[in-house]
Formats: C-alpha cells, structure tokens, sequence
C-alpha cells in the first residue's frame, strides 16, 4: 500500500500535468483576436479581416512596438 | 479616452507607484501606462510617455468607434504580443504583455491598480471631490 504523502504528491503531479497540457493545447489553438468588453458584461469580437478588427490591430501593433523597445523588466 | 468618472487626476507620483506595483504582479508584462482623466500619461514605462499617450488614444478612438459605444475593457492578441486596455474610476491603463498571458488575471491585476489608484486620489485631504468609484 502507498504512503498518504506518496498519494498526495501524484494527486499533484496529476493535477499539474493536466494544466500543463491544457496549456500546450491552448498555446496550439489560440489564433489573433480582438475582444472587447462593454459595460454590464457583454462583449464582442472583431475579426481581423473586419474593418473594425484592422483598425484595433493597427492600434495594437503600435502599442507593442512602443512597448518592445524597452527591456523587459 | 478614460470613462466620465474622473474628477481630478491622481499625482504622477501615486501613479508611477501603481505601475511598478501592476509590473511587479505580471511577470508578462512588457510595458504599460497609466492615463489621466483627459487621456495625459500620468505614468509609463519606457522612455516615450508621448507614444503611449498617441497609441493608446488611438486604440480607445478605434475600440470606441467599432460599435458606437464606449467600451470598458479591451484584449487584443496578435503573434507579436497581447494588448489590454482598462477602463475604470475615470482613469485608464494600458499593457502590453507577452503572448498567453493569463487574461483575467491581467485585466483583474488592471481594474484593482486603477481602482486603487482613484480611491487613494480621493482619500487624499488637498485633492478635490470625493468619487463614486466605477
């Protein structure tokens, strides 16, 4: 029979090898948007070929660029 | 534009304290600011607080005008990097981070240092009205 700590330490390490490959599998299929969000909880996405969604990654791409010029702290 | 709620804006110090606060909680974060009721930069990392006062002027005019309305929160992901733009308590805040960031967390980490932020400007003896908050 297994020791409790040997149960709880797998139990973990189940735990986190399931966030790991969420997060591989999210890193997969994640695709560029744009949401944004109103008051009251509602929001909308824009599609990047949209007129709208353009506009956003145009403002986007700026503001990372301006934030790329620095070292990351 | 920041939302209607301002009265006065915070001290630059106050915000300069706010940002190295938000930056020290978002091992992601590659560079943000804080702006003023009027949209002026009241604090930002780097060496361009113009910039971001044009950027993040633009991406709210753009987010704005998408359907007509002001919107409270913003997150743009692109293969470069993430954009989040927030909206609270008069005041605005804008960060770019790396890619996956953890959005909620993000946006949350925002909401708290701009709420934070206004509630400290208002508590304040030489400041002006009291606000309402969001």
């Amino acid at each position: 029979m297994q020791k409790p700590h040997r149960i709880v330490l797998d139990r973990v390490s189940a735990y986190a090898d399931e966030a790991a490959a969420f997060m591989r599998r999210r890193r997969v299929a994640r695709r560029p948007f744009a949401r944004l969000y109103y008051p009251h909880g509602r929001s909308a996405d824009h599609a990047q070929d949209s007129h709208s969604g353009a506009e956003l990654f145009v403002a986007a791409g700026r503001l990372i660029e301006v934030a790329g010029k620095q070292e990351k702290g | 534009m920041p939302d209607a709620a301002a009265a006065t804006a915070p001290d630059r110090e106050s915000a300069e304290g706010a940002l190295a606060f938000l930056a020290e909680m978002s091992p992601d974060l590659r560079g943000a600011a804080i702006l003023g009721p009027e949209g002026e930069v009241l604090a930002a990392t780097g060496e361009a607080p113009e910039r971001w006062q044009e950027d993040a002027a633009a991406l709210f005019a753009a987010a704005d005008g998408a359907e007509g309305a002001p919107v409270e929160q913003v997150h743009i992901a692109t293969e470069q990097g993430e954009v989040f733009a927030v909206r609270n308590a008069g005041l605005a805040a804008v960060t770019v981070t790396d890619r996956f960031a953890l959005a909620s967390l993000m946006l949350f980490d925002m909401r708290s240092t701009l709420r934070r932020l206004a509630s400290s400007n208002s508590s304040s003896p030489e400041r002006g009205q009291p606000r309402s908050g969001d």
